[in-house]
Formats: structure tokens, C-alpha cells, sequence
């Protein structure tokens, strides 16, 4: 509760900010055609699903005579996929092309063919970490923020005292790197001087690696008292492993999770607490985003705001955690445990 | 001559004690540097998680005496565990057999897709398998929808498969999965030893011109040799079903390097013809049992573990050939000394 309410200031704070500096917002025209491409890390991750709905949602009000394509490669060829994708979309001259990328800055030659065809390419929930050849950026939520919520289910869960371990998803996936490498800083405060972070794994966002991975986590640190898999994959695998193993008692799992998979898990105490967005309102925020920049009713630039139909106003702003690079900032956070998991998992 | 002797073994025993050589240094070099190794909870994590492993090596045995390959069985995994779990999540009263039965035949089916294009229409396996590796995954990322198979959803008794006990002793523990898996090895190991059909299997592999005049239809085993590997990755996707209940499309993705790497450490003949299942399954636990022991090394990163793992892979390999091939020539010397001695005696191995 107490990271609960801590994070709704910190979201009041964003969107006064927002309001403050957008006096003259632009208010999206409908029916403007732009071919649009939503671009998955790859297919089959429910996840990713709600982003299209999301995004097919936005498709439909804003009346868009072109095509929204919701393309991606298969798992085993995520990134060699994704520059393909990518480069089709320039040789076909899309429009926008909507990236949550899984290939680091090896999309970046693909992503500037995109741009010098006329596109506008857009990352949303995975940026290219060097920000070169991506217009914007659209956050799900502060990538700080991430980490530091993360630090705070742990110390919550370990009563402040105790070793922790991440179990995080591919070793080049930049956002979830990102969010470790903010929750590490997070770390750092007095506050947390008890948590120890003792190791990082990754399952590359595989069941079966991901479970051996925590049962190794668990052999490897008797002493470990929470894993922390910031990716839905990751958590899951993690909370049955601890089930199966009649280890629920001795370490908690928490991170980022969706409340309809993790709902048996949070009632049976594997995983009393943990956090996540909607997925359907960043596929939305972003279709908004790229519809705009593709109609040219936007330019990208630091300072712009929009409203984003059913979401309302929103600013472009220099990415503070990356080094080059725009954003919008989606928001807010939710923190989900006994109390509200219930009602999320139904809907 | 009737004093014992290493070289009176025949080479499939042979390579099976230096698998199980091999097994015991590799137990003993990871006993020093991991604590609490040499665990109950130790043997249960490898148990549990060499289950799945040993039936897929065991298909990839059958395919791999007839001097073929399949590598797709990571994707007929993934493909029957996600759909038997989309099934049982449908129709939670279903009774297990009838879910354990669709995941055999639709793997089975999928064997048999691979066996007609290489059996009938002669196209190498490796190609084949290469182009169903990604063919069945493509129809599993169509077929899910892009949604997921969660764990919450399945029924009671699946989730309680893998926390299952047969019986223990002390603190280790038999698991039901493993059992099983242990039971459906010696029984394809015994089918393909003692049985007529299952001879045939070595003579198709090791000399495929000799079979066809011996009059055996090699089309025929090679294809049985596939269904029957579809067969068993059916069985193992079931399994992966109930140990990971949470099924997404990349589920059994690599699963095809593992069986693979787990059949020649396991001593077959990667050009078909020789070697056992039981060696199989040892190359199962093997290369199960450097997974997990990798994962514990306190000093060992994420990034290397995978090299290894495929530099031991290889030294395995290599170290195997090149013995047994010391072995043959020294046997072969010791026969001809032996036969200089005793000329009268047809071989070395007298009454």
C-alpha cells in the first residue's frame, strides 16, 4: 500500500507537469491515411496481443483509411525478424512503423532505411538504446521508477533485510536491462542498505529456462529471501517452480506480471505482490503517437503535446534514461497483491 | 583364454562404461566445486528435468540408428504441449489418459508427416526436419492466437504431475515423470534389442544397400522411425505441459540441439547404424546434468555457460572416438599377437 501510494503521487506529479507545459495541445485529425506497422518482439506473448488491441482500437477512431499491419517474428528469429520486418517496411513504404524492439542497435540500419523511405519510426515498450534512427520513444512508465519499484517490492517482502536475485529475460532485451540497471541505482539509498542484490539470470523469456534458472537461483543462495523477474514469462516460471518445489515460504517471487496469469499464485502466497501497466493503453498511446507524427499533424519535437483520444494530453520530452533519444510518457503503474488482483485477473 | 578381459566386451558396452566413467567425473569434479552437491535436492532437480529430455533423446535415437535426423522435435513439443493444454483447459473433466493419448498421437502425426517426406519422397532429413522446425512453430504461433497457455487455468491433476511421488528413499525422491520416463526408455530399448522389427532399425543405418537386398523395406522402418519420434515428443510435450503449465510459442525451442548433443555423447553413431537407447538416455542425463551443475558454479557467468557446455559436447565426442579407436587397434593387435600364439585357435575369445 505504501508503494501504492507513493506511485500515484509520482504519476500526479508527471501529469501536472504535462498539463503545465502543454497549453496548446494538438488535438488529433481523423481520417488522414497512414500505413501503419505494429512490430512485436515477436509473436505468440499475450502481451504483445493486448498492445494490437490496444493499437486496432486507435486504428478505428481515428478513422484511418490505411493499414495497420500487427506483424513479428517468430521466437527463434526475434531479432534477425525484426530487421527484416523492418526493412520490408521501408521497401514498402509504410508510413509509421511501431517497434518494441528486441535487437539493440542492430536494428538501427534497417530503422534509418525506414526513416530515408519516409517513415516514422516509433519504439514502444523496448527502445533502440542509442536512440539513432527512432523518432520517439513511447514509455510505458519511467524506467527509474521501474526500478525503484522494484527495489521496494523487495524490501517490502524482505522486511528490509535479506538477498535478493533477478531473473530477467534475453541478455540484450534494453528495457529490461534498463529497469535493472535503475533498480541497481535505486539500491543504492540508505534505505535499502539491507537488500543485497546477489545475482542476475536471464530465461530468455522461456518457460523452461526460466524455471531452471530460479530452482538454480534457490540452490545457489540458501540464504536468498526473494527473485525478482521483471518480464511476465520470467514470473510465472518462477512462482510454479517455487510451488512445485514447496518453496513458497522461503522465497518470494515478485517483479512485473500480468494479474490474469499470476492470480493463483498471488492467492497462494508465491507471489504476493507485484507490478505491472496495461498493454492495450500503450498500444493505443503509440498508434496515437505514430498516426500523428505520420500525418504530419506532429514533428516530434521536445516540447509537443498531443491528446491521445481516451487517455488525454501528452509531452514530448528528452528521454532522461538514455543519452540521445525523445519519449512520451505513458504511466501510470500498479502494484497488485491480494487486495486488487482479484478484480484486475477478471478483467 | 578364459581369464576376463575389457577387450572381450563388445563396443556398445564399452561405450556405455565410459559414458558412465565419464558421468562419475563429472559428478566428482562438480562435488568439489559446488556445495552441497552431492544433494537429495540435487538429484531431484536433474530427475525432474532429464524426464522430458530422456524421451526426445530416445525418438532421436530411433531416427538417428536409421541414419537420419529430426529436428523438429522442439517444435512438435512445443506444438502438442500448448495444444493438449489448450484442450484440457477447454474440457478440465477429460480424463487423463484420453490427454496423454492426444498428445502421443499428435505427435505421432507429425512424425509421420516428416517419415512420408523423407521415407517416400527421399528428401534428406536434415532438410526436411530443418524446414518442419520451423514449419510446426509457424503453425503453433498461428494456432495460439498469440495468446497463452496459463497454468491457472489447467486442471488439478496436471499440476500435480510433476510434484508426484512415487516413492522415496531418504530424501530422494522418485517422481512419477521420471519413472515414467525411465519405463518408456528400457521399453523401446528392449523392443529395439530383442525385437525382429527393431533389428531391422540398426540394419537400415548401418549399411542401407545390404538391408534392401536382405529384404527389409527400409522406406518402411525409416518411416516408423519418425513416427515413433513424433510419438515420443508428443509424450514429452505433455510432460513439459505439466512441469512448466505456463505455455507460450516458445516453448521446446532448442530442444532439437539437446536431443541431438544427448544422443552422440550417448555413444550413437551420428551415421546411423550402432549404439543403444539406454546410451541415450545416459547422454540425457549427461548433458542434463552439466546444465544444471553450470547453472551452480558460483564463478560461472551467463554468457560462457552455453560454450561450454558445447566444448564439452565436443570433447565428449571426441575423446569417445578417439578411445574407441585406440581400442579397436589395439584389440585388433592383441587378436593377431594372440593368433601367432595360438594358431590352431579361430579368435581370441577361445572356449
Amino acid at each position: 500500500m505504501k508503494i501504492a501510494s507513493k506511485l500515484c503521487v509520482s504519476v500526479l506529479l508527471s501529469a501536472g507537469l504535462a498539463t503545465g507545459a502543454a497549453a496548446d495541445a494538438v488535438m488529433a485529425k481523423k481520417g488522414m491515411e497512414a500505413d501503419m506497422v505494429l512490430l512485436p518482439k515477436f509473436l505468440g506473448i499475450l502481451v504483445f496481443d493486448q498492445a494490437n488491441t490496444g493499437a486496432q482500437e486507435a486504428h478505428a477512431e481515428l478513422e484511418n483509411p490505411g493499414e495497420l499491419l500487427f506483424v513479428g517474428p517468430t521466437p527463434e528469429n526475434s531479432v534477425a525478424g525484426q530487421i527484416e520486418i523492418v526493412t520490408t517496411a521501408a521497401t514498402q513504404s509504410r508510413d509509421a512503423v511501431m517497434i518494441s524492439n528486441n535487437s539493440g542497435d542492430q536494428i538501427v540500419p534497417a530503422a534509418q532505411a525506414a526513416k530515408d523511405a519516409g517513415a516514422k519510426v516509433v519504439t514502444w515498450d523496448s527502445p533502440i538504446p542509442s536512440g539513432e534512427a527512432e523518432d520517439v520513444f513511447v514509455a510505458q512508465v519511467d524506467f527509474a521508477s521501474i526500478g525503484e519499484v522494484m527495489a521496494e517490492m523487495a524490501h517490502s517482502i524482505l522486511d528490509g533485510e535479506g538477498q535478493m536475485a533477478v531473473l530477467s529475460a534475453t541478455p540484450d532485451a534494453a528495457n529490461q536491462n534498463a529497469w535493472i540497471a535503475a533498480m541497481q541505482t535505486a539500491l543504492e539509498a540508505e534505505k535499502y542498505a539491507g537488500v543485497e542484490l546477489v545475482d542476475i539470470v536471464y530465461g530468455d523469456d522461456q518457460s523452461e529456462k526460466s524455471y531452471d534458472r530460479a530452482l538454480a537461483l534457490v540452490d545457489k543462495y540458501p540464504d536468498l529471501g526473494v527473485i525478482m523477474a521483471p518480464t511476465t514469462v520470467g514470473i510465472q516460471a518462477a512462482a510454479k517452480a517455487m510451488q512445485d518445489e514447496g518453496l513458497c515460504d522461503e522465497v518470494a517471487v515478485s517483479g512485473l506480471g500480468l494479474p490474469s496469469e499470476m492470480l493463483s499464485y498471488t492467492l497462494n502466497g508465491c507471489a504476493e505482490e507485484f507490478a505491472l501497466w496495461s498493454f492495450v493503453d500503450l498500444g493505443y498511446l503509440t498508434y496515437y503517437t505514430a498516426y500523428l507524427m505520420a500525418t504530419g499533424q506532429i514533428s516530434g519535437e521536445i516540447g509537443e503535446s498531443f491528446v491521445a483520444g481516451r487517455m488525454g494530453e501528452y509531452t514530448i520530452e528528452k528521454d532522461p534514461t538514455r543519452e540521445n533519444g525523445n519519449r512520451v510518457l505513458m504511466g501510470p503503474f500498479t502494484v497488485y497483491n491480494m487486495d486488487n488482483i482479484e478484480a484486475a485477473a477478471a478483467e | 583364454m578364459n581369464r576376463w578381459s575389457l577387450a572381450d566386451l563388445s563396443p556398445q558396452a564399452l561405450r556405455l562404461l565410459a559414458l558412465l566413467a565419464v558421468l562419475v567425473l563429472v559428478i566428482l569434479f562438480f562435488g568439489t566445486q559446488i556445495e552441497r552437491y552431492y544433494s537429495a535436492r540435487m538429484f531431484n532437480r536433474v530427475s525432474t528435468s532429464v524426464a522430458i529430455m530422456a524421451l526426445i533423446a530416445t525418438g532421436q535415437a530411433l531416427v538417428v540408428l536409421t541414419r537420419n535426423i529430426d529436428l523438429s522435435v522442439g517444435s512438435i513439443v512445443g506444438f502438442t504441449a500448448y495444444a493438449v493444454g489448450g484442450v484440457v483447459t477447454r474440457y478440465p473433466d477429460l480424463n487423463p489418459m484420453f490427454a496423454i493419448g492426444a498428445a502421443v498421437l499428435a505427435g505421432a502425426g507429425f512424425g509421420a508427416f516428416n517419415g512420408l517426406f523423407v521415407a517416400y519422397a527421399r528428401i534428406p532429413a536434415i532438410i526436411v526436419t530443418l524446414g518442419t522446425l520451423a514449419l510446426f512453430r509457424t503453425f503453433l504461433v498461428e494456432y495460439s492466437d498469440a495468446k497463452s497457455i496459463i497454468t491457472a487455468d489447467l486442471p488439478e491433476w496436471i499440476l500435480a504431475l510433476p510434484r508426484t511421488n512415487l516413492f522415496s528413499i531418504g530424501n530422494l525422491d522418485i517422481r512419477l515423470t521420471f519413472a515414467v520416463a525411465v519405463v518408456v526408455v528400457v521399453a523401446v530399448h528392449l523392443a529395439v534389442t530383442r525385437l525382429r522389427i527393431g533389428r531391422k532399425f540398426y540394419a537400415v543405418g548401418s549399411n542401407p544397400e545390404a538391408a534392401v537386398v536382405a529384404g527389409i523395406n527400409s522406406r518402411r522402418i525409416i518411416f516408423l522411425a519418425f513416427v515413433a519420434c513424433g510419438a515420443l515428443s508428443g509424450l514429452a510435450g505433455f510432460m513439459f505441459l505439466s512441469r512448466f503449465g505456463n505455455i507460450t510459442v516458445v516453448a521446446g525451442l532448442g530442444f532439437e540441439l539437446k536431443s541431438v548433443a544427448a544422443v552422440v555423447v550417448g555413444g550413437i553413431n551420428i551415421f546411423g547404424g550402432s549404439g543403444t537407447v539406454i546410451g541415450a538416455m545416459i547422454g540425457a542425463v549427461l548433458v542434463g546434468l552439466l546444465d544444471a551443475s553450470l547453472v551452480r558454479l558460483p564463478y560461472m557467468s551467463e554468457f560462457w555457460r552455453e560454450a561450454i557446455l558445447g566444448f564439452l559436447i565436443l570433447a565428449a565426442v571426441a575423446i569417445d572416438s578417439v578411445l574407441m579407436r585406440r581400442l579397436f587397434s589395439w584389440r585388433q593387435s592383441r587378436k593377431e599377437r594372440l593368433q601367432a600364439q595360438a594358431p590352431f585357435e579361430s579368435d581370441g575369445r577361445g572356449g
